[in-house]
């Protein structure tokens, strides 16, 4: 693969996840190490970048996961690495004087003595540039940048960015938001599965051409799913009038038997909080929310999975599974009451069988040892066995928060088809996502969110990118 | 490993070492530490520790010699367990409820329970007549009656961490306090029970101890909560929670006995039989880990 960054000019790398973006910067930003191939900086050759080569080179990464030392103030996080000191000890007036007038350079308006913890992740964002271009950075990175950021945060990143590239920067900016390449970019680069298959400047393609070449079909077909020969009969999840202080208000939404409703919205429109009051995580400040038949609101975790609520956590690694225990003790965690003997006894085997039940519905791809750590699967098999959890718990309504986030397009595809094997039995199942991808190929409707609210409802034949992306304000 | 090295070793420099009576010996000595080892291994499983064992033990042992100058063993016996197990709901409500990190409260409840022993005893050893059963009989096969107790107790949390919703869920906890949470397991009872089993297993400890030397003393177990947790982490259990095994605490449990037995055997200066037990804990943990990173 190739890729060409040119000082004053953005270049977008575009794909899904689990295209290769990141591993591709990562090699450039000397994280990783290429397998074949060089590095050509300024007209000097490198076989491989180590981190350190890479910063002395003026290539810095500005990481989705901002790095920076939170209890310290936004001063010392500008000059992080290189404090002005003499024999060692700090010169605080220098370190302010210049930090201060990085900020100034760059037109930002921070209190210089204040915690970077107490700063709102766009603020970060802008110390971490900072930074990068007090160690003379000539190549900036920047990784989904705008993927927690509100509206008017975006507008101003944007402006930046430009301030950036009038300064000589070479910027490489990654995104799987297409109508960011447009405002951004000056050149765009499409990756999928581990291959750049398209590349020029942005104003000779199509919208449709991006997409296409991103995903690797004609949109139009993508994967829809075969629609229901049934309506839903009753309502398994309804929120009426729901609000949840500082995350959404006046909420109507309803989850029927045997159907996938699709909840897209972008972080920080609200639905993830959704998710979290449907399984108990987060109480309703007003309205209510019926559960199943005529059953009320769950209070907590355990009491929703006995309303027969299952919940797949966003992040894997640190919410859904216990990595060091067995895929079968992680399959069976929430239903070990009732495999075990007087509710009481448990033992190895029971939890061996219960996994067999479900390995190869799920199509789980491992050894076929109940007992290998979760961990040792790959991110797609793990989510399975999580899937698998609420299967086996027997769940009637399914919760389902980015539910193929990091996992490659194979499983992708299994995991869907698991979900609507499950509507077809009569499980209803909510997919909260910000990737409008998964809603065109799972869901049965969409609900789109904004700033708290619900701003569409589309019926299955009205799923589109283009109807997705305007009513989540993008 | 280390174990059968160190068998072979002693048992080549004493000839006594490999004797029934020996064993017995060894056995008797980490009883009480075994007894309070097994919730422990238990909680750490958990991501939790218990740093208050030892003035758990020396305050039971001096509730127990005080009020038996006045009351009859059998109540004393029992108020004295009370007392025990009310510094576990101390220590679980602190952990579980206000949210104190559990190394915080048990070094409080370490250094305010060695303190109570104290003050409680007006810091002297403290006579009990007619208390000599639980330390001292030997009912079968010359077994003494800790040994007995300590085989018991590792098998009932054996049983419990292997065969239980309970255990299984500890485990959970450990290695992923949240997703636990998300599975839905009671976390905060779960732990509070925990720490409730682990001063239980203190009190019983503590009236071992005041059986044996038949007195309550404030200085039992000082510095004991070093030996439980030795004894746990060199069975395998891992300080962040969510791995650890009774059949390995035990063999860590043996270890140690073994060391300070064999120690005392080959005349080997006492100061120096703590300097073996730091590098002891410290060697086989460093083994551990660097096992483990070869192992990737």
């Amino acid at each position: 693969m190739n890729l060409d960054a040119t000082g004053g000019t953005v270049l977008a790398l575009l794909g899904e996840n689990g295209a290769g973006k990141s591993t591709l910067v990562k090699i450039l930003a000397g994280d990783y190490e290429a397998d074949a191939g060089s590095i050509a900086v300024a007209g000097a050759s490198y076989r491989s970048m180590d981190p350190a080569a890479a910063r002395g080179q003026g290539i810095r990464m500005i990481f989705q996961e901002l790095a920076a030392a939170p209890e310290l103030s936004v001063a010392e996080n500008v000059m992080l690495g290189q404090l002005p000191a003499w024999h060692g000890l700090v010169n605080w007036r220098s370190v302010r004087a210049s930090a201060g007038r990085m900020l100034e350079d760059l037109g930002v308006e921070l209190d210089l003595a204040a915690p970077v913890s107490s700063l709102r992740v766009a603020e970060r964002q802008m110390i971490e540039i900072a930074r990068a271009l007090l160690g003379k950075a000539r190549c900036l990175i920047l990784d989904e940048p705008t993927a927690a950021l509100s509206h008017q945060e975006v507008e101003r990143l944007f402006s930046f960015i430009q301030r950036l590239r009038e300064r000589g920067v070479a910027i490489i900016y990654i995104t799987h938001r297409l109508d960011e390449v447009a405002r951004v970019a000056d050149r765009v680069q499409v990756l999928r599965d581990g291959a750049s298959v398209l590349e020029g400047p942005v104003p000779e393609f199509r919208r449709k051409e991006l997409v296409t070449a991103m995903v690797g079909k004609s949109v139009g077909e993508t994967g829809r799913p075969v629609p229901l020969d049934r309506t839903p009969t009753r309502a398994l999840l309804s929120f009426e009038a729901a609000t949840s202080d500082g995350a959404f208000v006046d909420l109507d939404l309803t989850v029927g038997d045997g159907e996938v409703v699709g909840l897209y919205g972008k972080i920080g429109s609200g639905t993830a909080e959704v998710a979290e009051v449907a399984f108990g995580l987060r109480k309703l400040t007003g309205g209510q929310l019926a559960v199943a038949a005529g059953k009320r609101a769950a209070r907590n975790p355990a009491h929703a999975i006995r309303s027969k609520v299952g919940f797949l956590p966003a992040d894997r690694q640190r919410e859904g599974a216990f990595m060091i225990r067995s895929v079968a003790e992680n399959l069976c965690a929430p239903s070990w009451s009732r495999l075990a003997r007087a509710r009481l006894l448990i033992s190895a085997k029971l939890e061996a069988t219960a996994y067999g039940r479900w390995h190869d519905v799920l199509s789980i791809r491992s050894r076929n040892e109940p007992t290998q750590p979760i961990g040792t699967l790959s991110g797609g098999n793990q989510q399975k066995v999580l899937l698998g959890r609420w299967l086996e718990s027997g769940s009637r309504v399914l919760v389902l928060v980015e539910p193929t986030r990091g996992v490659d397009v194979g499983a992708r595809a299994e995991i869907y088809r698991s979900i609507r094997q499950l509507a077809t039995e009569g499980v209803g199942v909510l997919v909260v996502t910000s990737d409008y991808e998964e809603v065109v190929q799972v869901a049965d409707r969409a609900v789109v969110m904004s700033r708290g609210a619900i701003t569409a409802q589309l019926a299955r034949e009205d799923v589109s990118i283009e109807r997705l992306s305007s009513a989540a304000g993008e | 490993m280390f174990l059968v090295v160190e068998t072979v070793f002693f048992s080549i420099k004493s000839p006594y070492f490999l004797a029934w009576d020996n064993w017995l010996n060894i056995l008797t000595a980490v009883a009480v530490i075994g007894i309070i080892a097994a919730p422990g291994t238990m909680l750490m499983t958990a991501g939790q520790f218990d740093l208050s064992v030892g003035s758990v033990t020396a305050f039971t042992s001096v509730v127990m010699a005080n009020l038996a100058l006045s009351h009859s063993i059998g109540f004393s016996l029992v108020l004295a367990v009370i007392a025990g197990i009310a510094v576990g709901v101390i220590n679980g409500f602190l952990v579980t409820v206000v949210g104190v990190n559990a190394l915080i409260t048990t070094l409080g409840t370490l250094a305010a329970f060695r303190g109570l022993a104290e003050v409680t005893a007006k810091g002297q050893t403290v006579g009990v007549e007619g208390f000599e059963f639980l330390g001292t009989a030997r009912p079968f096969w010359n077994i003494p009656v800790p040994v007995l107790v300590l085989v018991g107790v590792l098998a009932a949390f054996w049983l419990l961490m292997r065969f239980t919703v309970y255990g299984r869920a500890m485990f959970a906890i450990g290695s992923n306090p949240t997703a636990a949470r998300l599975v839905g397991i009671r976390s905060g009872r779960y732990i509070f029970i925990g720490f409730v089993l682990s001063a239980a297993a203190c009190a019983m400890g503590g009236l071992i101890f005041t059986s044996q030397l038949s007195v309550g003393s404030p200085v039992f177990g000082t510095g004991m909560e070093l030996s439980v947790i030795t004894a746990i982490v060199l069975g395998g259990a891992s300080l962040s929670g969510g791995r650890g095994s009774i059949v390995g605490t035990a063999v860590g449990l043996l270890i140690i006995g073994i060391l300070n037995n064999g120690l005392t055997l080959t005349g080997v200066d006492p100061f120096w039989q703590n300097v073996a037990r730091g590098a002891l804990l410290i060697g086989a943990v460093s083994f551990d880990r660097l096992r483990a990173r070869l192992g990737d």
